[in-house]
C-alpha cells in the first residue's frame, strides 16, 4: 500500500505525518514523501488532510501514475 | 569527510520553543546550535496568531512590533446563533508570527547561539558516550544534549524511543485564511461552535486591527474527511462574510491531547507542539511552547554546567513543567472531553443562560460555573477526568 499525493494541493503542513502510526510520511520544506514500504494503508493521513490532498493506493497503480 | 561541529546543545526547530529552549541554553552557557528547517523561520504562518496578555508575559516581553491588534472582548457564537459577549477577560493580542518568530530566532543567536537556517535534521542517533549525532540536509552535528522542537510532526522523536503519532482524537485539523471584511468588527475576538460549523472544534475570527482578520477553523481529526475543514471555512467565510476577498489560505494541524510523557529520554528533551503541549480546549499552543522551552533550555545549561547532560538532571525539566503548566494541561484535556460531549442544543442551553449575565461581570470561570450548574452531572464526570 501506499499514498499518492496530490502536490498542486498539498499544503506541506505535516498534519499527515503526526498521525501517521507507521512513521511512513516525512515532510521536507518542499515536499512530502511517503515511504512504501512502511505504509500499511490505515488511511489516516487521507481522513485528517484539510485540504484532500492524498488518496490511498497500491503501489502499481502509483507507478502507472 | 569534514569533522562534526560540536556543540553541548542541539535544538531541533526554531518555533517559540525552540528559539527558547536554545536562547536560555546559551544564555545559561552552554554552546548551542538552533537548527531550522525552513529557509526563513515563521512564513508561512500556520498559527491563528491569537494570544492571552498573561500567558505571553510569563516568558517574553510582548514587542509592539509583533502586536497587530490588542483585543478586550471576546464573544461566543453558539450553534443557534445565540451570542455571548465576555468583557472583563483580560488583554488578548492578535500577533504577526513572522515577525515574532524572526525575532524570538534573533534572541537566541544574540544570547550566544548558531542559528542554521534551511537545515533539516534527517537523523539524531545515540553516539555512545553520552553524545548525539545529527544527520541534517546540510552539516553533521554533535551534541550531548537535544532538545526537540520540532513541531506537530513530532517526527524525531520516534526513532529515540518516543511513540508521538496522535490518535485521530487528539489532533484538529484546521483551514485557515485572512478576510478582508468592513462587517469585522476590530474590536472582539470571536470564536463559533456548532457541528454545521466546525465539528468537534470552533471558527474563530481574529481582527488583524486594518480592517481585516484571521479567519479559520479545526475540526476533531475522528470527525474529518479529504478536505472537508477547508470545505467548511469555505462555507463558514461564505455565510459570515459573502463576497468579501480572502488571501492565504492554508491548513495545519494542532495537538489537542494530553502532553507527551515522558518528556525526558537519557539526552532528549521534547518541547512545544511536539510534546503536545498545547491548551486541548483553545489550541493555543504559543503559551505553553515558550514556557517549555524556556524550562527545557535552562534545564540544559545548569546540567550542562555541573558536566552531567542526563536523565537524572534533565528530568528537572519534566518535574517543573508537570509541577506548573502540566496540571493546567491536563485540566485544559479534561474541559476539551467534556465540551466534545455537549450537543449543540445544549451548548445552546448554556448560551441562553450566559447571555442574560452582563457580559463585564463574565469570566471564564464563571462561564464554566454556569455550565455545571445546568448539569451537575457533568461536574462529576469532569471531576474524574482530572484525576
Amino acid at each position: 500500500m501506499t499514498v499518492s499525493v496530490d502536490t498542486t494541493v498539498c499544503d506541506l503542513c505535516g498534519c499527515c505525518v503526526a498521525v501517521c502510526p507507521a512513521d511512513s510520511l516525512t515532510l521536507f520544506e518542499t515536499e512530502l514523501v511517503v515511504d512504501d514500504d512502511r505504509c500499511t494503508g490505515c488511511g489516516r493521513c487521507v481522513k485528517v488532510c484539510a485540504f484532500g490532498a492524498l488518496a490511498c493506493t497500491t503501489r502499481k497503480e502509483a507507478d502507472r501514475a | 569527510m569534514p569533522e562534526p561541529t560540536r556543540f553541548d546543545v542541539i535544538v531541533v526547530g526554531a518555533g517559540p520553543a525552540g528559539s527558547l529552549a536554545a536562547r536560555y541554553a546559551a544564555s545559561g552557557g552552554a554552546s548551542v546550535a538552533l537548527l531550522e528547517r525552513k529557509a526563513k523561520v515563521g512564513a508561512p504562518v500556520r498559527c491563528g496568531e491569537g494570544v492571552g496578555l498573561r500567558g505571553l508575559s510569563r516568558t517574553v516581553t510582548p514587542d509592539p512590533r509583533w502586536i497587530l491588534n490588542t483585543v478586550t472582548k471576546v464573544r461566543f457564537v453558539s450553534p443557534g446563533g445565540t451570542v455571548v459577549n465576555l468583557d472583563g477577560v483580560g488583554e488578548n493580542f492578535v500577533v504577526d508570527r513572522t515577525i515574532m518568530d524572526a525575532d524570538l530566532v534573533r534572541q537566541a543567536s544574540d544570547a550566544g547561539a548558531r542559528y542554521f537556517a534551511g537545515v533539516q535534521v534527517l537523523e539524531v542517533a545515540r553516539l555512545g558516550g553520552g553524545v548525539y549525532g545529527c544527520r541534517t540536509s546540510g552539516p553533521r552535528l554533535e551534541g550531548r544534549c537535544v532538545i526537540l522542537a520540532d513541531g506537530v510532526e513530532s517526527k524525531l522523536a520516534r526513532s529515540l524511543g518516543w511513540s508521538t503519532h496522535l490518535r485521530l482524537e487528539d489532533i484538529n485539523s484546521c483551514a485557515f485564511c485572512k478576510v478582508r471584511s468592513s462587517a469585522i468588527e476590530q474590536d472582539v475576538c470571536v470564536f463559533h461552535t456548532g457541528r454545521s460549523v466546525a465539528p468537534g472544534g470552533y471558527a474563530w475570527v481574529f481582527p488583524r486591527g486594518d480592517g481585516s482578520a484571521n479567519v479559520g477553523l479545526g475540526l476533531l481529526g475522528t470527525m474529518c474527511g479529504p478536505g472537508r475543514a477547508r470545505q467548511a471555512l469555505a462555507d463558514f467565510v461564505q455565510r459570515q462574510f459573502p463576497g468579501s476577498p480572502v488571501t492565504d489560505t492554508h491548513c495545519g494541524g494542532v495537538p489537542v491531547g494530553k502532553w507527551l510523557r515522558p518528556l525526558v529520554r537519557e539526552g532528549v528533551m521534547v518541547v512545544g507542539d511536539a510534546a503536545r503541549q498545547v491548551h486541548a480546549l483553545t489550541g493555543g499552543g504559543i503559551s505553553y511552547g515558550l514556557i517549555a522551552g524556556r524550562l527545557a533550555g535552562t534545564t540544559a545549561a545548569e546540567a550542562g554546567r555541573g558536566g552531567v547532560l542526563d536523565q537524572r538532571h534533565l528530568i528537572r525539566y519534566e518535574r517543573e513543567w508537570r509541577r506548573t503548566f502540566g496540571r493546567d494541561q491536563n485540566r485544559s484535556f479534561a474541559l476539551k472531553s467534556v465540551a466534545l460531549s455537549f450537543t449543540d442544543g445544549y451548548l445552546d442551553g448554556i448560551a441562553r443562560s450566559l447571555a442574560r449575565a452582563r457580559s463585564s461581570k463574565l469570566s471564564y470561570a464563571r462561564v464554566f460555573a454556569i455550565a455545571f450548574a445546568r448539569n451537575p452531572l457533568l461536574l462529576v464526570k469532569a471531576v474524574r477526568l482530572f484525576r
